[in-house]
């Protein structure tokens, strides 16, 4: 018998289904997947097993018991715990003051904590979980947002009266972590399952569900269209079933190699908190940068970029020097950046379409540099945004009111318009569904094939190994291997990244 | 219905506003003459209010336009008993509101203190500036030019009405200019949209190419220059100058602001609604000033009609979610 079974879920809103029909069961003591694009539906049906919005119609089995959720509070009886992406920890407060927030501290003389017995507690909590590189007498916010989330499962793990936990649901955990913390979160979902608790997993990684996952639930458009074993599945089969049709190729193929050209060189430049590096982008080609987590990647696009002032070394563009003190010079100078958090630098959600694609080039759109001409920018931001293919319903909307991939064609429209010769492109995947990824991918293809050079830093190695013409692996603030993509694999990339071998 | 709510209950409220007044005060309420009256009594919100669009578009606000205002009005007077002829005292006020405001700015850009912190403290300088250049006198009499005193009771000739000459105040005229000069600023040229993205999201407006530091430098100077201007058209109303003759401005100019905003599609701060804004409590106040409530009754009133309005707003914003 299924732990949790929904069946007929339906819920619309102002009219328009949001679930049209889902099943899904989730058995004892498994990880199950639930996928599907962004718009699928998957967050509408976490929000009815969360109790914050109530379906139009919905049967709800808790071990073969027909169940209600009306309120947060009954999902919390019923043993279903929820893990976001925004928690609700306390950066301030230790570890493990954090696990136990809002239960009982254990006391001393009835009044006082006892601060020995509450680390003792969380250790042993953290350690039942297998989670023993973490001191409980830590700050919270000392910690890794990987870390964070493995405290906030444990606290979640911790058994109450009355209402053991039977059922995680975790909404995109890893969308914020780097390798090693995904790995490790895996190992603890493991160790849960082991205890006989489920898992509800809600991804877009593929490679992820594949690896951890014993079930997968895929939802289309508001419906499950299939359930299934993951052993049964392949990769491309869940693909096609995400996104209704098949897709030939993950990446899309170069049309033409690299010229001969260099758009960008760069020559002992030393970048913040690390060592002079040396490269060279040549038109139409796409270099990779790889590395573990704050291994540089960051600083060094954004000194490229002129957000970060460079201490030393040269950099020439298509031949000029280049010494950008702000961004407002280097997309003067003809260099867009997309940056990796897409809502925080990306993007002005609360403004309209055009607004945000036009920002970086509003002199040159305007009448004598300050005259705002709305109908060209509006012109070129429906150019653009066809180029990127969003779907939005004119360039007036706002950006607040499109999907998660669509609000990143946004931010490559705003990089496009300006016809640049350079683009600095961080995580640009991160957090984008399926369809919208391959479209990303396909425009890096367009830009190459103009004769724009790319620099692409990613932590999905598949997508390096697949867009990137050669391959930077950064470590510890220098770039310590330049390979071409197509000589290496995916486990000696990652050995690159950790320094195990040299290139 | 809900949306209609957070965007129309501000209107209709002044429609029910008006309506009262009109049935309560039928003799003198919506006559031409009253509203001209209003409009001299809030062409210097207008204009403070307007500044103070400019920066709270960037989600900052400036404290200091009160003391601002009344720093100007003293500088212009001062410089009148020495002797100065109106254009350069006048000038040179506003200039003095310019570079008190280019202060906040770069405080606030560049030396990254909070807009709170930093124009609370400029407040009690341009403030206490103002007490000792004056001596902490009121400066009035002869020393006022008889030109300058003039501007404010003049207008342009509209006709007659009733029998009785009447005319725009040149104060209303140069409040409409202020406004419409802002509303360019704001809604026709790269300077707003650029303010807007600021509001909107600093980082990404930065990354953008957008030079936050000097934008905001330019839009807290402007806000000064409004606020010297501001005393400036009192000092010339009341032909004289004291040093805590705008203390009344910053408050009201924010509520303006601020109950502007509750009207505007997507509730950010719009110059048209801010001047809405000013309307609305300039009638509110005209109008019981005519039923006679007592002014501190009146300050209720009025609190109590901001808290209303910004309440219903996001209350309903929240419901929405």
């Amino acid at each position: 018998m299924p732990l949790l079974s929904l069946a007929n879920v339906t819920k619309a809103y102002g009219g328009v289904p949001a679930l049209r029909g889902v099943e899904l069961a989730v058995g004892p003591g498994e990880i199950h997947a639930l996928m599907g694009e962004n718009g699928a539906g998957k967050s509408t049906l976490i929000k009815i097993l969360a109790g914050v919005v109530a379906p139009d119609t919905a049967e709800i089995r808790l071990e073969g018991t027909p169940a209600r959720i009306d309120s947060p509070r009954q999902a919390h009886r019923l043993g279903l715990r929820f893990i976001h992406q925004e928690f609700n920890v306390v950066p301030a407060l230790s570890v493990a003051e954090n696990i136990f927030l809002g239960r009982a501290y254990p006391r001393r003389a009835g009044a006082f904590v006892d601060w020995r017995r509450l680390n003792l507690a969380a250790r042993e909590t953290l350690g039942k979980l297998g989670i023993t590189h973490i001191d409980p007498s830590w700050s919270l916010g000392s910690l890794t947002l990987g870390d964070q989330m493995l405290v906030r499962i444990s606290s979640a793990f911790i058994g109450e009266e009355g209402a053991p936990a039977r059922l995680y649901v975790l909404d995109e955990p890893t969308a914020a972590l780097n390798r090693g913390e995904a790995e490790r979160l895996f190992t603890v979902l493991r160790e849960l399952r082991a205890t006989g608790a489920s898992v509800l997993y809600v991804s877009h990684r593929l490679d992820e569900v594949m690896a951890t996952c014993d079930m997968a639930t895929v939802i289309r458009d508001g419906r499950s269209v299939d359930t299934g074993k993951i052993a049964d599945i392949t990769h491309d089969d869940l693909v096609s079933l995400m996104i209704g049709r098949r897709v030939e190729e993950a990446y899309p193929p170069a049309t033409a190699a690299p010229r001969s050209e260099t758009v960008l060189s760069v020559t002992h430049l030393a970048i913040r908190g690390g060592r002079p590096v040396s490269f060279d982008v040549r038109a139409g080609e796409v270099l990779g940068i790889a590395g573990l987590e704050n291994a540089g990647q960051r600083n060094l696009l954004r000194t490229l970029f002129g957000d970060l002032n460079c201490a030393g070394g040269t950099m020439r563009l298509t031949g000029q020097p280049f010494r950008p003190r702000n961004p407002t010079d280097a997309w003067r100078a003809g260099v867009s950046y997309i940056p990796r958090e897409r809502r925080s630098e990306g993007l002005i959600v609360s403004r309209p379409i055009f607004e945000n694609v036009t920002l970086p080039h509003l002199s040159a759109q305007s009448r004598w540099r300050a005259l705002l001409t709305p109908r060209r920018e509006m012109r070129l931001a429906a150019e653009q945004g066809q180029r990127v293919r969003l779907k939005a319903a004119g360039p007036r909307q706002r950006v607040r009111e499109l999907s998660g991939g669509n609000q990143q064609k946004v931010v490559f429209a705003k990089a496009l318009a300006g016809q640049p010769r350079l683009m600095l492109l961080d995580e640009p995947t991160r957090g984008v569904d399926v369809g919208a990824k391959f479209d990303i991918y396909a425009l890096i293809r367009e830009m190459t094939a103009r004769g724009m050079g790319v620099v692409l830093a990613s932590s999905d190695l598949p997508e390096l190994i697949g867009m990137a013409d050669r391959i930077a692996v950064m470590r510890e603030g220098a770039i310590t291997d330049i390979v071409a993509a197509e000589e290496i694999d995916e486990e000696r990339l990652v050995n690159l990244c950790y320094g195990r071998v040299t290139g | 219905m809900l949306t209609l709510v957070r965007r129309y209950g501000t209107l209709v409220g002044f429609a029910a506003i008006l309506v009262t007044f009109w049935v309560l005060l039928p003799d003198t309420f919506m006559t031409a003459r009253n509203w001209l009256n209003i409009s001299q009594q809030m062409s210097m919100l207008i204009v403070v209010a307007s500044g103070m669009t400019l920066v709270m578009v960037m989600g900052d606000f400036d404290l200091s336009v009160g003391s601002m205002a009344s720093l100007a009005g003293i500088v212009v007077a001062i410089l009148f008993t020495l002797g100065y002829p109106v254009w350069l005292a006048v000038s040179l006020a506003l200039l003095v509101g310019l570079l008190g405001g280019a202060v906040n700015g770069l405080l606030i850009a560049y030396v990254g203190i909070l807009p709170f912190v930093a124009t609370l403290a400029t407040l009690t300088i341009f403030s206490g500036a103002a007490f000792v250049v004056s001596g902490g006198k009121t400066i009035s009499g002869r020393v006022i030019p008889e030109e300058f005193g003039s501007f404010a009771r003049g207008g342009l000739p509209l006709g007659e009405w009733g029998g009785i000459a009447v005319s725009i105040p040149n104060l209303t005229l140069l409040a409409i200019a202020i406004a419409a000069l802002v509303w360019v600023l704001l809604e026709q040229t790269t300077f707003g949209r650029r303010l807007y993205a600021i509001g909107g999201n600093i980082e990404a407006a930065h990354l953008s190419g957008v030079p936050v530091r000097k934008l905001k430098l330019a839009a807290f100077a402007l806000t000064g220059g409004s606020a010297a201007l501001a005393g400036i058209m009192y000092a010339s109303r009341v032909a004289s100058a004291n040093p805590t003759q705008g203390s009344g401005l910053m408050l009201t100019a924010i509520a303006a602001v601020f109950l502007g905003s509750t009207l505007s599609e997507h509730g950010e701060p719009r110059l048209l609604y801010t001047v809405l804004g000013v309307l609305i409590l300039g009638v509110l106040d005209n109008g019981l000033t005519q039923l006679s409530v007592d002014s501190y009754v009146r300050q209720i009133l009025v609190g109590g009609i901001i808290v209303l309005a910004v309440s219903a707003s996001s209350l309903t914003r929240k419901l929405r979610q």
